[in-house]
């Protein structure tokens, strides 16, 4: 293998890659990045055998072939090199690069240690925008689970329809649903669950006005957009049915700022148990009394004024989940619903004007025993 | 008319009192000992041969007696320790009836050889059955020699009632041992037959004779007790949780330095254990309660083995929090290898340090270091680095390494939370209840019967629990909520083994006081984090810090460890240093 790129174009490829490098492996192989050489681009590998990300760069290719060299060194070279041409060389299992009067050497493995990246054929892919994947990840994926007993849950659920699409996400205690309308394709409806670093390094890769094309064989799901690709292992199993618990009847709404309530519900949350993190709720007309009471700490009260016409009704909650929900609200004002102290609370935006995004959280209390 | 009600003579008598005093050999020598050690003797040595049955005698170098003394203390009711019966109240002397002496006189064959320091010559006197044969002078060093001969050869049918030789000398051993743990700074031995069974040289205090009695690697798994309360004072020695076996315990209790016997006492030091030790572990307790005079009433058994306090709760409630507070220091924490730690200082009243993690080994650069080195303005001052706290790193992902000022804690992940959970879950208790998270998707369990009905046995205290149950028909339950101690909590899984524990039995089940501590005790040992759980340093000065803030936090709820520690000194010892 020998080829000669830019500086900017290794640098941007190491870069890109690198991200899905494993920081500890027991596999050495796994630190190293693929390069293989061909016409007239370098394709660079990285994974770390749940999701793998491949790039290419336009290089000078004077020799094909393919080496993997250790990833994390590579890039820290790059970034230090001269703006100048980079030639690279194989020598057997060593790499070498050259730029400017700088020369190194750095010790590879061979290319079929590498592993085999899922073949996924992209000819009959969903066509997806990549603003729309964005806003669903984002507003959505921060609700999946991250402990272990529920495998299903530390995915999140991506569900194609014509005409709209759709992610979930929750840990049992909390929830995030939003749809978006997609333009139809001829492809049929699919569902898949898919891990969460995987939707970081579309995050990540991609750009809000890429169009990335999706496709599945088997298992895998592969997203791909001009020069780069992801692979990703999807979860195996059912999800359970969310749109069951999503009350439809929460008929006491309460509409408020969501910086006030943020920053309240913040207050509170200093002074509550670090287990439970249990703040209490008392929604009354035209206000709502926030209180915290945390034996061997002591206690906090606040109050809010807002838009609430219901019935008194007081409610216990974990502060963070309420937190992380907010956080995802897009809207100044939200609205949050309730049917009984025990029963899921609903918060959606409240679009002032223009039209409201389709997103809806849920949270389940904690009981009050006193 | 024949008179049918007269006096019975003398001899009569004393063998009657002598079956009250004087049961078998055992008690004669207890007698004994304990009237050397009022006369205030340094060494007693003991002698039996046969169980007693033959032979016993006991010799003293204490002040021993002149001759009148000497022919008064046969008769029954002579005593030099006590003159008014007001004296009865403030007893510091272990004999006070008068009655001993007489007694065993009555049933035996005695030789009493004594010498006080006033007497040119000392006095030998020989009883045959109460009647004395002999009185002459004798040369004798200062104290005095009890022989007695043939007990019981004119009681034959008290001699029927003795035990076999080696049942015994059992009970005289036992009876010796008590009364050299009760008195350790006096010399004690006992031969049986021309077997040394004890030789004991005076012991600085009662860690030192212990380690006499059973070597030091028991003595090392003893932890010092102290406590005081409205003018009681208790001291004393308790096992280590992590030492203590079932099977043979070692309880020895005494008041004023009497011995005596207590259930209701071991059961409160047991009380003190409470969810440190294993269902069925016997420790080893050593307590010595001191009492003012009028406090506690030794008169109540004839052989004194019984004592009756003017308030027996509150004596009770002492050796309770006094043993809890033992537990709770950080010594009673298992050590790293099994070689004794010595009991330096068992007795040694010391204040227990205020209750917090043990503090790091000090930064290089610490806050003392105020203001920039003087010099150049151009130096920028030196970062203010906070208050030292133990660094801890995660091994195996299943214990926690601290640094501590005199070595190294290990602590053990799991057994740390179970403490931590089931000091929490029985706090929540007392506050009403363990807050629970209700589910988005309820768990749907299908229990058999037989837990069924423990679940529905259970529901409220499992409610405050945080579990949130619902029968729903058949032998399912649905769970609508769940507790959520921590971020790697299963709560199913939990659910499924508390309720099968809780319903099949187990050494953990058993040994909890009631259905709240049954509960926290399952719910700690199975919601716990796992051992093979990586945490982050978070995580672990969290748990660290809740550790500490437990009651015990020494031990988890099986009575294991919950921390190792391996001291500076110990290290050395490995190191050769």
């Amino acid at each position: 293998m020998n080829f000669t790129i830019t500086r900017q174009n290794l640098h941007a490829g190491l870069a890109a890659v690198s991200a899905s490098i494993p920081s500890k492996t027991t596999l050495p192989v796994l630190s190293n990045i693929l390069f293989e050489a061909r016409d007239d681009s370098v394709w660079m590998n990285g994974t770390d055998l749940d999701v793998a990300v491949r790039i290419k760069v336009p290089a000078d290719v004077k020799e094909a072939g393919s080496l993997t060299a250790p990833g994390k060194k590579l890039q820290e070279i790059t970034r230090e090199l001269p703006d100048a041409p980079v030639e690279v060389a194989t020598r057997g299992d060593q790499i070498e690069l050259s730029c400017g009067r700088s020369r190194f050497k750095l010790n590879g493995l061979p290319a079929d240690e590498f592993p085999t990246l899922p073949s996924i054929s992209f000819d009959d892919a969903w066509t997806v925008k990549g603003k729309d994947l964005h806003s669903l990840i984002h507003h959505t994926s921060f609700a999946v689970s991250t402990e272990e007993s529920r495998p299903i849950l530390n995915g999140v659920l991506w569900e194609l329809r014509d005409g709209a699409m759709r992610m979930v996400a929750t840990n049992g205690h909390r929830l995030a649903r939003m749809s978006i309308p997609a333009q139809s394709s001829d492809v049929p409806s699919a569902d898949f669950i898919v891990p969460p670093a995987a939707l970081q390094q579309v995050q990540r890769l991609f750009k809000d006005d890429d169009t990335l094309e999706v496709s599945r064989d088997g298992n895998h799901l592969g997203f791909r957009s001009g020069s780069a690709e992801i692979f990703t292992r999807l979860i195996e199993g059912t999800y359970p049915n969310y749109e069951q618990v999503i009350p439809k009847d929460n008929d006491k709404k309460a509409i408020v700022s969501k910086k006030l309530l943020e920053s309240a519900v913040r207050r509170m949350a200093v002074v509550a148990s670090d287990q439970t993190h249990r703040i209490r709720l008392t929604f009354e007309d035209g206000r709502v009394h926030l209180s915290v009471l945390t034996p061997d700490l002591g206690e906090g009260h606040d109050e809010l004024e807002l838009d609430y016409a219901g019935e008194a009704l007081e409610i216990g909650f974990n502060a963070n989940y309420l937190l992380e929900v907010l956080k995802y609200m897009p809207t100044e004002e939200v609205c949050i619903a309730f049917k009984a102290p025990e029963r899921a609370a609903t918060i959606e935006p409240v679009a002032s004007g223009g039209d409201a995004m389709d997103l809806l959280c849920l949270v389940m209390p904690l009981r009050l025993l006193d | 008319m024949a008179r049918r009600i007269h006096i019975l003579p003398d001899a009569v008598a004393n063998q009657i009192a002598a079956g009250e005093v004087v049961e078998r050999p055992a008690s004669v020598v207890k007698e004994l000992v304990e009237n050397a050690l009022d006369a205030r003797a340094t060494r007693v040595e003991i002698a039996v041969e046969r169980g007693g049955k033959r032979r016993i005698r006991v010799s003293d170098d204490g002040v021993g007696m002149g001759r009148e003394d000497s022919l008064l203390c046969l008769d029954r009711h002579a005593t030099s320790k006590i003159s008014h019966a007001e004296d009865l109240k403030g007893i510091r002397t272990f004999g006070f009836r008068g009655e001993a002496v007489p007694s065993i006189a009555a049933v035996s064959r005695l030789t009493m050889e004594t010498h006080d320091a006033d007497d040119e010559v000392g006095t030998r006197i020989v009883m045959d059955g109460g009647r004395i044969a002999a009185v002459d002078d004798f040369p004798r060093q200062r104290g005095t020699t009890m022989e007695i001969r043939n007990l019981f050869f004119n009681a034959p049918a008290r001699a029927k009632f003795l035990k076999s030789v080696s049942a015994e000398t059992r009970a005289i051993s036992e009876v010796v041992t008590s009364l050299a743990l009760a008195n350790p700074r006096v010399g004690f031995s006992l031969t049986s037959d021309d077997r040394v069974l004890l030789d004991l040289a005076p012991a600085a205090d009662a860690g030192g004779r212990v380690a006499q009695i059973w070597g030091g690697k028991d003595a090392g798994s003893l932890v010092s007790v102290t406590g005081e309360a409205g003018g009681m004072e208790i001291e004393g020695l308790v096992q280590r949780p992590d030492a203590a076996q079932p099977g043979l315990r070692r309880a020895h209790l005494f008041v004023n330095g009497r011995p005596f016997r207590s259930a209701n006492l071991i059961r409160a030091a047991e009380r003190g254990y409470r969810t440190t030790i294993p269902h069925g572990a016997r420790p080893w307790i050593f307590l010595y309660v001191r009492v003012p005079g009028g406090e506690v009433d030794v008169n109540v058994h004839p052989a004194k083995a019984e004592v009756r306090f003017r308030d027996d709760s509150r004596v009770e409630e002492l050796v309770e929090t006094a043993i809890r507070a033992a537990l709770d220091h950080e010594a009673s924490a298992a050590t790293f290898d099994s070689s004794p730690r010595g009991p330096s200082h068992p007795m040694a009243v010391r204040e227990p340090p205020p209750r917090e993690a043990p503090e790091a080994q000090m930064a290089l650069f610490t806050s003392s270091m105020e203001g920039s080195p003087s010099g150049d303005a151009g130096v920028a001052p030196l970062p203010v680095v906070e208050a030292p706290r133990p660094r801890l790193w995660q091994v195996l992902n299943t214990y926690i390494l601290a640094e501590t000022r005199d070595g190294i804690l290990i602590v053990d992940q799991h057994s740390a939370h179970e403490r931590v959970l089931f000091q929490r879950l029985m706090d929540a208790y007392e506050a009403g209840g363990q807050t629970g998270q209700r589910l988005l998707f309820p768990l749907t369990m299908r229990l058999t019967q037989a837990e069924y009905r423990q679940v529905e046995e259970l529901g409220g205290l499992l409610g405050r629990a945080g579990f949130e149950v619902e029968g729903f028909g058949g032998d399912t339950v649905i769970v609508h909520a769940v507790p959520n101690p921590h971020p790697y909590f299963d709560a199913e899984r939990a659910f499924r083994e508390m309720i099968d524990e809780l319903t099949h039995g187990s050494e953990l089940v058993r040994s909890a006081k009631n259905q709240h501590e049954r509960i926290a005790m399952t719910f700690a040992c199975k919601g716990a984090i796992k051992a093979g759980q990586r945490l982050s340093p978070r995580e672990m000065q969290e748990l660290f810090d809740e550790l500490f803030a437990t009651e015990l936090p020494h031990h988890d709820v099986h009575g294991r460890p919950t921390i190792v520690r391996l001291s500076a000194a110990e290290l050395e010892r490995k190191f050769g240093r």
